[in-house]
């Protein structure tokens, strides 16, 4: 039997998507997006992998250290058209760069790392507000490139589009 | 005041409704009325959970300027607990249990913990733990600084119980309504299916690229 997504109420399938996608942009097309206002975004991932387990019966499969995206256990994966449940992201803008996990089916971003605090910062206040605002640009990247993503997603040519060029990249 | 982390895991959340500018008295006024009480002398197992902020670790003082972050305003939870710990009621039972010459009945031991937690709990010094979150009031946008179940629901009730507005949860569906859809994008929302992406068969793998109309064809949108 075919287990449901995980979050099928809170469409966790369309989170799982999400990174499964921004996987296949890094590997066409360099992993690079331009935002509204012409901010340039860079995405890869890191070294950690998770495939949601197809069904009841079979395993989640975890993949850590080094390149998991190089890996034929991770070829493999896709090619039997697995979810991406959950992986570890860097996030680059300009000279900044995080590094968080992100889980598909709640959107929750765990391990998170901000950049480096600005060398012009003195006093705890200064580096807290420095801080603020690094959150609050991971929080709205991530939710600029959802948005990217749904576009292409909730297209009504998606299955002739994006979802096509995407299982070419999957079946490789 | 150390300064906020910069680290860790993190949950978005969103609300609906007028919530008080934080700049406001009337924001810091709220928060004062669900303040951190301390349990330090209680004697009963115990949690308290309140408000305090980065500069007050006790929940005495409320300032508007206590909330400043930059482009935020940082809130702070303080969870106080307080156990009995559970070695020590061992060890008084196995004393009474050799004593009496013979197990204790559910009474007894029940009697003992109550005559136990009476006088040790006002000892025991409760475990604390501080959970930060942000708020941009502007945006709706919450992000609290604690991934587990049992404090983002503690945060979640106290957020209400102090504002009388619930949180929700960022998860894919609230956060693509959060998006500029248009009309026809929120349709297709609602109506999505996920997508079986096809699966190639063993004996097929290598080498392994398939034509276009193979692949897209078992696509299902």
């Amino acid at each position: 039997m075919t287990k449901p997504p995980s979050g099928s109420e809170t469409h966790g399938f369309l989170g799982e998507e999400f990174i499964t996608w921004l996987w296949f942009r890094w590997e066409t097309s360099g992993g690079e997006f331009i935002l509204p206002g012409g901010r340039v975004i860079g995405i890869a991932i890191d070294d950690f992998l998770t495939f949601a387990a197809p069904s009841d019966d079979e395993t989640e499969h975890t993949l850590r250290h080094g390149l998991p995206t190089r890996t034929e256990e991770a070829r493999t994966a896709l090619r039997q058209g697995r979810r991406v449940h959950s992986a570890r992201l860097i996030v680059a803008e300009a000279n900044r760069q995080w590094v968080a996990t992100l889980d598909g089916a709640t959107m929750q971003l765990t391990g998170v790392k901000l950049p480096e605090d600005a060398e012009e910062v003195e006093s705890d206040s200064d580096r807290t507000a420095d801080r603020v605002a690094n959150w609050l640009a991971l929080h709205e990247i991530m939710k600029a490139l959802y948005s990217i993503f749904l576009r292409d997603r909730l297209a009504p040519n998606y299955r002739a589009t994006g979802a096509e060029q995407q299982a070419q990249w999957m079946m490789q | 005041m150390a300064a906020l982390r910069r680290s860790g895991g993190v949950v978005v959340f969103f609300w609906q409704g007028k919530l008080p500018d934080p700049r406001d008295a009337a924001f810091a006024e709220a928060m004062a009325q669900r303040r951190f009480r301390t349990i330090e002398n209680a004697a009963s197992e115990e949690v308290s959970i309140g408000w305090v902020t980065a500069n007050d670790p006790t929940g005495d003082s409320f300032a508007p300027e206590d909330f400043e972050a930059g482009s935020g305003h940082w809130l702070r939870v303080r969870i106080d607990k307080k156990t009995l710990p559970r070695k020590w009621l061992a060890i008084h039972r196995d004393v009474a249990e050799k004593a009496k010459g013979k197990k204790l009945s559910a009474r007894e031991r029940r009697e003992l913990k109550d005559e136990m937690s009476e006088r040790l709990l006002p000892r025991v010094l409760p475990t604390v733990n501080l959970v930060d979150a942000i708020l941009f009031h502007e945006r709706k946008t919450l992000l609290l600084f604690a991934t587990g179940k049992s404090v983002r629901e503690q945060f979640d009730k106290l957020f209400f119980e102090t504002f009388a507005i619930p949180l929700e949860r960022s998860d894919p569906l609230s956060l693509a309504q959060k998006t500029a859809l248009d009309r026809e994008q929120k349709a297709a929302l609602d109506r999505l299916e996920p997508v079986r992406w096809p699966k190639q068969e063993r004996s097929e793998r290598i080498p392994a690229r398939r034509t276009r109309t193979d692949a897209s064809a078992e696509v299902d949108a």
